[in-house]
């Protein structure tokens, strides 16, 4: 096991090393400098590049990045915020923190809602609720977020004024509750549906006809028997979902002006701010890739059957 | 063998019983001819696969519902836009903000011909209350309907319209005036419904279509938008999930074939980018991709038809496509490969080769027609992904750029006025939900017609 | 083996599948008695019915699939008329169950001691923890299983085929119940390994006293292991008899020709193997009259109209066909002319 995480860890790093340099060629790819605008006269241009080390060549740049990082240091920001070192506009403005509370309340709530409505459809299969369950999962991964966010937004906060429309830093619970729900609503019914899936294919399966011939209690068929069981897709599918989430939340945070990573990674990405540009890649890359270990690894808890050393398709 | 029926001890039953309890007829025990017995079993046809797929798609209702939904929103996106006289690009500067069936005041007086058919007569008013009218339109007000009419010709006398069965008289404005929006301020002139010599027979103005789902800020007309704008993103989504089919099964089909050292580096591929949040570098390259295609487009586009198709799509979208091609084919290579796997180990491949086929005619008579399934049901989940993916990008202001529209910039521009005027994103945001929902429902309906392990 | 007295008694028993195409008839009226210490054979090719009458048996017909007539009647108790709580108790403790395939009987994801002290729990809740293993020990040491203390923390996945199905056995016959259902346990094994379940089912069933009813198609099998056999086609019984009458005297055409389609080692023989013809009916479409009629050589006007009665053919040896109804009024008429 220990062995295992270190081999993924390493494994980890590497990739996150090759998103850099894509990230790097990436970003230096756009022709022009970031300090072009109307006003800049090629002198001020060039100084601005000599100041942040963008007149060196290419593989210098890198090289630094790698090197920097290497050490814990992620650069300041040329253009947003000029002159701030990243990680304080990351770490210690609080962007960083936000997002990942939204994100992992969103999360939960698509993990503790999706999987008891998908085996509770399951269970009642062909009942007027698994018919009502499914017409609401079904619409439900059809509506993106941001479209959900916006009519909940002009529901609750507009029309009926319950909830503010601005949630800001997620000050108090009213605020956190349209953002979570639209960031995870997309989560919640896949799961559930999967859930359901995965639920009925388990209830289908020999071992279940064993455990019933052995006389167990409907509830203990269902959760001990089949539940389990039918977790491993749904935790597979976590990964996906982190990565999901991550995402939605660059809509979210802008529909809700939360001031969080993912709306300022937009904004970095549009005006060309390199080092944030960068760093926000590899730290919101570095959640993803952590969560996909978390989930192997719980895979091989649920599944017995897994051997982390051997991973076979 | 011949039946040993002599050690047969029988019941201590009359035989006549037997026949009279049964109701066993002289003759029952000859025996039964070939025919006879066949007639009593009933063979089942045989079906062809697609035959019997369809056959199971067409009992599904909901999936059948899905589809016709889905030929609507088809019928919406690429025949509507060639019935209604709006364009998705053209203001109208009096049509701004309009909410869904209003009618600026232009096209309200307008509208107000529609009402009046042929059978109206014009009279002559009393002379002297207005003298000489040039020819042009001019508004009639009638109570609260309201009528428009053209003057051919220079008339000394005024004319007024009349409804044959109503009394009421009617006002009659000058087109300034109506401009003006004065409408009371102005002169009422009383008639008669007789008609006289001195009438005049009256031209009509145009009809005017309804801004069914109201207008934006630049008195764009929304349907025509939003109708664009479906098709916009059907296309998107259709070619991105082409794209990915083509990479997808190419990529995934040669992994799996090749097998060994080949198979694990490419696998070994796949899963990086699985591991890579896609999205990061989505938006990295839409900044990109920008700016060195917009030169590309202006360099070939007089040589080449296919960068003018490009660039008509414009590099938002053209990004799309290559960020489609660039990272989201994997799923469908990890299918394709999975299948191509399985397919593999069947004893009838197996049988195929040791018979000596070729590997071309294994893979065109045995592997890809079992895969089409999967492959099928892949690239029709796989177009509101990419539907979903663009709608995203457009929100984000990257993607499509106005003039031109999708379904997700609609949403996105409506989300700037969206206190004031929610209709707008709704009406986009509906016909968005119901394209990604019909198209999930019929890929459910697909993937239950096709798979053959649920075939029973 | 003296049957004494009746542990289960089947009368008529009648089960369809209300499918979207229509009903299907699985069973159509089946019956007959099993004593204790018994074993009954049921042969038959697949869709036979003869899983879902054992189904039945012990409740656990999934939709679509319903008893829709008869009685099953177990130690007196109509079990037909139990609730489900009252089936729940009585299943895994009075009547088990074993299955075909042992790789996707056992659930992968808990270890052998897991699933085997679980039925322990499931019908007795006084049972300790420590009680429930050491029976648990005990019935994979039973079951052939060496180090079973091992055995037990391991997960399926990690045992043999052969090693499953020795552990379902122990699983099932944990509670010592009294009627054992074993729905072809050794189909999925290698034929070495079918011999060794074959033969500790022999001798389990001697030391605990347990009543099989054991579900085939394989008549090498039944002739093993059974005391009687019941040969079953198209939902239906059309011959049942002790096993040496079935196999060395059998009246059905159907039993006849399905010995005849199987190689017979113990005697020496020229002849060919003799597939049956024909194709299994449609149940959803049964025929008016025997179901075997339009596969059989020697069927008659009657077989196409009429489904035959059943006739006794010798000491508790019955069997469903017209001929011997034909022969009795042949030789009747014989012995009136004479």
């Amino acid at each position: 096991m220990a062995s295992y995480i270190l081999k993924r860890v390493a494994g980890s790093i590497l990739i996150l090393l090759l998103i850099m340099v894509v990230t790097f060629f990436l970003m230096n790819a756009v022709p022009g400098s970031p300090f072009l605008t109307e006003k800049s006269t090629p002198e001020q241009i060039a100084n601005a590049n000599a100041k942040y080390g963008l007149d060196k060549p290419l593989y210098i740049q890198l090289w630094n990045y790698i090197r920097n990082y290497l050490k814990g240091d992620l650069g300041v920001s040329l253009k947003m915020q000029e002159g701030t070192p990243v990680k304080d506009i990351i770490f210690h403005q609080g962007k960083f923190l936000l997002s990942i509370k939204l994100g992992l309340y969103a999360l939960l709530l698509a993990i503790i809602v999706g999987i008891p409505l998908g085996c509770l459809a399951a269970y009642f299969r062909g009942s007027w609720l698994d018919g009502a369950l499914r017409v609401i999962t079904t619409v439900g991964v059809a509506i993106p977020g941001f479209v959900l966010a916006a009519l909940l937004l002009i529901a609750f906060s507009v029309k009926l004024n319950i909830f503010p429309t601005k949630s800001g830093n997620l000050p108090d619970f009213k605020s956190y509750v349209l953002p979570v729900v639209s960031l995870s609503s997309y989560y919640t019914c896949y799961i559930a549906k999967l859930m359901r899936t995965s639920m009925l294919d388990a209830i289908n399966q020999d071992y279940i006809r064993t455990a019933r011939a052995k006389g167990v209690k409907t509830g203990g068929i269902i959760l001990k028997h089949a539940l389990r069981n039918s977790l491993i897709p749904v935790i597979t599918y976590l990964g996906p979902v982190t990565a999901g989430i991550i995402t939605g939340s660059f809509v979210i945070e802008s529909t809700f002006s939360i001031p969080g990573l993912g709306k300022y990674f937009v904004q970095c990405v549009t005006s060309r701010d390199y080092p944030v540009i960068m760093a926000t890649t590899v730290v919101l890359s570095a959640l993803v890739i952590v969560m996909m270990l978390v989930v192997d690894i719980v895979y091989k808890i649920v599944d017995p059957r897994i051997t982390l050393t051997a991973k076979e398709d | 063998m011949k039946a040993p029926f002599a050690k047969f001890s029988p019941f201590q039953v009359d035989p006549d019983k037997i026949m009279e309890t049964f109701g066993i007829e002289d003759g029952d025990f000859s025996k039964a001819s070939d025919n006879e017995k066949e007639s009593m079993v009933e063979m089942h046809k045989s079906i062809s696969y697609w035959k019997d797929a369809w056959r199971r798609f067409r009992s599904n209702t909901v999936s059948m519902v899905a589809l016709f939904v889905f030929l609507v929103c088809l019928f919406f996106a690429f025949i509507g836009p060639y019935l209604i006289p709006y364009n998705y690009a053209d203001q109208y500067r009096t049509s701004q903000k309009l909410g869904p069936f209003e009618y600026s005041e232009d096209e309200q007086t307008a509208r107000l011909a529609e009402g009046v058919g042929d059978g109206f007569f014009a009279t002559a008013l009393r002379p002297g209350s207005i003298t000489a009218l040039d020819p042009g339109e001019y508004y009639l007000k009638s109570g609260r309907t309201s009528y428009v009419f053209t003057l051919d010709t220079l008339t000394e006398n005024v004319i007024i319209v009349l409804d044959k069965n109503s009394a009421e008289p009617l006002k009659l404005y000058t087109e300034d005036a109506v401009k003006k929006g004065a409408w009371d301020n102005y002169t009422v002139l009383p008639c008669t419904n007789t008609p006289s010599e001195n009438a005049v027979r009256l031209t009509l103005t145009k009809k005017v279509f309804p801004h069914v789902f109201g207008t934006d800020s630049s008195g764009r007309d929304l349907m025509a938008r939003t109708m664009y704008g479906a098709r916009v993103s059907i296309i998107i989504g259709v070619v991105a999930a082409l794209i990915v089919l083509v990479i997808g099964s190419l990529y995934g089909s040669i992994s799996g074939l090749a097998g060994g050292p080949v198979d694990f580096v490419m696998m070994r591929i796949v899963e990086l980018i699985y591991s890579i949040p896609e999205v990061l570098i989505v938006l990295l390259l839409q900044v990109v991709l920008k700016d060195p295609l917009q030169a590309w487009f202006q360099a070939h586009s007089e040589t080449s038809a296919f960068v003018r198709a490009m660039s008509d799509l414009g590099a938002g979208i053209v990004s799309i496509f290559i960020t489609f091609a660039v990272l989201y084919w994997v799923t469908m290579a990890r299918i394709i490969r999975g299948q191509v796997l399985m397919l593999k180990k069947q004893e009838y491949v197996t049988a195929a080769t040791a018979l000596g086929a070729s590997n071309g005619r294994i893979i065109t008579k045995h592997l890809l027609p079992n895969c089409i399934g999967p492959l099928v049901i892949t690239t029709c989940l796989q177009i509101p992904s990419a539907i979903f993916l663009e709608s995203f990008l457009s929100f984000l202001g990257l993607g499509v750029s106005a003039p031109m529209a999708s379904l997700g910039s609609l949403c996105s521009d409506a989300l700037q006025t969206i206190t004031l005027y929610p209709y707008r994103l709704v009406f986009p945001a509906i016909v968005l939900t119901i394209i990604v929902l019909t198209l999930n429902l019929v890929g459910d309906g697909l993937r239950d017609a096709l798979d053959p392990r649920l075939k029973k | 083996m003296e049957e004494n007295k009746t542990l289960l008694k089947i009368e008529d028993l009648k089960v369809s599948f209300f499918t979207p195409a229509g009903e299907v008839k699985a069973v159509d009226g089946i019956s007959y008695t099993l004593g204790y210490n018994e074993v009954m054979g049921i042969v038959g090719e697949s869709g036979s019915g003869k899983s879902v009458e054992a189904y039945s048996v012990i409740g656990l017909l999934q939709n679509p699939g319903k008893v829709i007539g008869g009685s099953i009647e177990f130690e007196g108790e109509d079990l037909l008329a139990f609730t489900p709580e009252q089936m729940r108790q009585f299943r895994g403790n009075k009547v088990s169950m074993i299955f075909q395939n042992p790789m996707t009987c056992l659930n992968p994801v808990y270890t052998i001691g897991d699933q085997l002290t679980e039925v322990l729990n499931c019908h007795d809740n006084d049972i300790s923890k420590k009680e429930a293993k050491e029976r648990a020990i005990e019935m994979l040491k039973l079951v052939g299983i060496n180090n079973p203390e091992k055995r037990m923390k391991q997960y399926p996945h990690e045992l043999s085929g052969g090693m499953r199905q020795r552990a379902m056995i122990a699983m099932a016959l944990i509670c010592s119940p009294k009627l054992l259902i074993a729905d072809e346990p050794t189909t999925a094994l290698d034929v070495t390994i079918q011999a060794q379940i074959l033969e500790l089912m022999k001798d389990l069933q001697k030391k605990e006293n347990t009543s099989i009813i054991f579900i085939t198609h394989n008549l090498g099998v039944v002739a093993e292991i059974c005391d009687r056999v019941s040969v079953m086609y198209a939902g239906r019984i059309v011959e049942q008899g002790k096993v040496n009458d079935i196999f060395y005297n059998p009246q059905h055409p159907y039993t006849q020709k399905l010995l005849a389609s199987i190689p017979r080692l113990d005697e020496e023989t020229t002849e060919r193997l003799v597939p049956i013809e024909g194709t299994p009916i449609d149940l959803l479409n049964p025929p008016q009259g025997c179901n075997f009629g339009p596969r059989c050589s020697e069927c008659m006007k009657i077989c196409l109209r009429k489904k035959p009665p059943f006739a006794e053919v010798g000491d508790g040896h019955i069997s469903a066909c017209w001929l011997h109804f034909k022969d009795m009024i042949d030789k009747k008429e014989a012995e009136k002319d004479e």
